[in-house]
């Protein structure tokens, strides 16, 4: 292959780049905004918004290669105490993709998940003060059909494991500093909108409702979720643990099921990953 | 050598992250069966690949049968009554005929005979018609839905392999349409 053809591939990757750079048109500008406005009326009603930047931040991919699993991650900067975040993808069908609120275990400053995005969407974060004041931030994603995209092969062998979770802490435990932990659950998350691949038929909708995590009765972190959740939920989170002791997780899902897990977090020298 | 091994590897990275037609899939023999929202090929047996400007010109000069066959949204049993349900309208290019369902690798036979009538009914039976079915970017169910109509016997079918988000990104207009048919419960 000639030096010259590959700088004409070269040339033509770069080209095809700036292409997915350009900014939306203006209609579709105004579309976005139309659609936030009145996703803001339904969620928040008549409570104002603020501007977010100098509260929190959303990290989102521009373009994501799987639009069944986008990673999306808030952090918050500590400029202001931060109760509950609102993640919103806008042109989802169901929008409101989760609620995370924090307690008094926890440690606001990093909320990773992973979500299904169906359309060319605004995401908004929306982060909620201890003092009842909104702020939001938001990114604008390319993804497309994550709300149809399997699960997995079929749904026997997605159901299997069920509920199982597991919980990553990272080498270095020292009590009463915040700690960031991975959390992953079993679950297919189904949104009703997938398609068996052996059987052909519509797979029932069948996904987690509520996470609930505690640290020796206190609160972390509760999450109502919806079927944006991506299959096989990961959630990271922080959480400050002043004691030796247990973090609890209880998962409910739309189907009744209930699911829980106690994980033993203790100083470093005597944990790593605990499975 | 080892410039030029370099070179090409990051050429093959730089192209792997853009468009899915670097992806050279084949087609398959039948249907497609596996993800619906995946890399797709650039040929369809039987029928014509076009573009975006290409179906614009197309739509000025010869009246194509227009058929988007994305999915509806169908809100989740076991979703609190409360819980926010707001599908978008849904787009499509101006005229088209939203037609859900039809993409499947397999299909009812009340769909089959529901899709082979309805491309009855609006090309009046002439097989010469051109037809154009879309839906969205690397998504199989135009190209299965393709497949049926040039199975039915119809000899100028076009697939649209960048569907609705290909057509906007070209800067061409859309329009709010109602589906055809309500989705299966």
């Amino acid at each position: 292959m000639g030096m010259k053809y590959a700088l004409t591939l070269l040339v033509a990757a770069l080209a095809s780049g700036a292409a997915i750079a350009q900014a939306p048109p203006e209609d579709e500008q105004a579309q976005r905004a139309e659609r936030w406005q009145q996703l803001k009326q339904a969620i928040f009603k008549e409570r104002s918004i603020e501007n977010g930047e100098d509260i929190l931040g959303l990290e989102a991919p521009p373009r994501a290669l799987d639009a069944a699993l986008v990673p999306l991650t808030v952090r918050t900067s500590g400029a202001k105490p931060v109760e509950r975040i609102y993640l919103i993808i806008d042109n989802n069908p169901g929008p409101l993709a989760g609620k995370f609120t924090f307690g008094e275990a926890a440690d606001p400053s990093v909320l990773k998940v992973r979500m299904r995005v169906n359309t060319y969407t605004d995401i908004h974060a929306v982060a909620e003060s201890e003092d009842g004041k909104l702020y939001s931030v938001q990114k604008f994603v390319k993804a497309a059909g994550g709300c149809s995209a399997p699960a997995g092969s079929n749904d026997a062998k997605a159901l299997q494991d069920l509920g199982q979770m597991r919980l990553r802490l990272p080498p270095e435990v020292v009590l009463g500093k915040p700690v960031r932990a991975q959390l992953m659950i079993r679950h297919p998350n189904f949104n009703g909108m997938q398609m068996d691949q052996i059987t052909r038929h519509y797979t029932p909708a069948h996904f987690i409702k509520t996470i609930d995590v505690t640290f020796e009765g206190k609160s972390v972190l509760n999450v109502e979720s919806d079927i944006a959740l991506s299959t096989d939920p990961v959630i990271t989170f922080g959480f400050i643990p002043r004691t030796e002791g247990k973090l609890k997780v209880v998962v409910n899902d739309s189907k009744g099921n209930r699911f829980e897990r106690s994980f033993d977090v203790a100083p470093s020298e005597r944990m790593s990953d605990v499975r | 050598m080892n410039f030029m091994k370099c070179l090409l590897c990051s050429l093959w990275l730089l192209l792997s992250f853009s468009q899915s037609q670097a992806e050279n899939v084949p087609e398959p023999e039948g249907f497609w069966s596996g993800p619906v929202n995946s890399a797709v090929p650039d040929t369809i047996r039987g029928g014509k690949i076009i573009h975006a400007r290409e179906l614009s010109d197309l739509i000025a000069s010869e009246d194509p049968l227009l058929i988007d066959v994305s999915n509806m949204p169908k809100r989740p049993e076991g979703m609190p009554a409360d819980a926010l349900w707001l599908p978008l309208p849904h787009e499509a290019i101006p005229g088209a005929l939203w037609i859900p369902e039809v993409g499947g690798a397999t299909v009812s036979g009340d769909i089959d005979e529901l899709f082979a009538s309805q491309l009855a009914q609006e090309t009046a039976g002439d097989l010469d018609r051109p037809i154009v079915i879309y839906c969205h970017e690397r998504c199989w169910l135009s190209w299965n839905a393709a497949k049926r109509a040039i199975g039915y016997g119809y000899r100028n079918v076009h697939w649209f392999p960048e569907g609705i988000e290909g057509w906007r990104a070209a800067g061409f207009e859309t329009d709010t349409v109602s589906p055809r048919r309500p989705p299966e419960p």
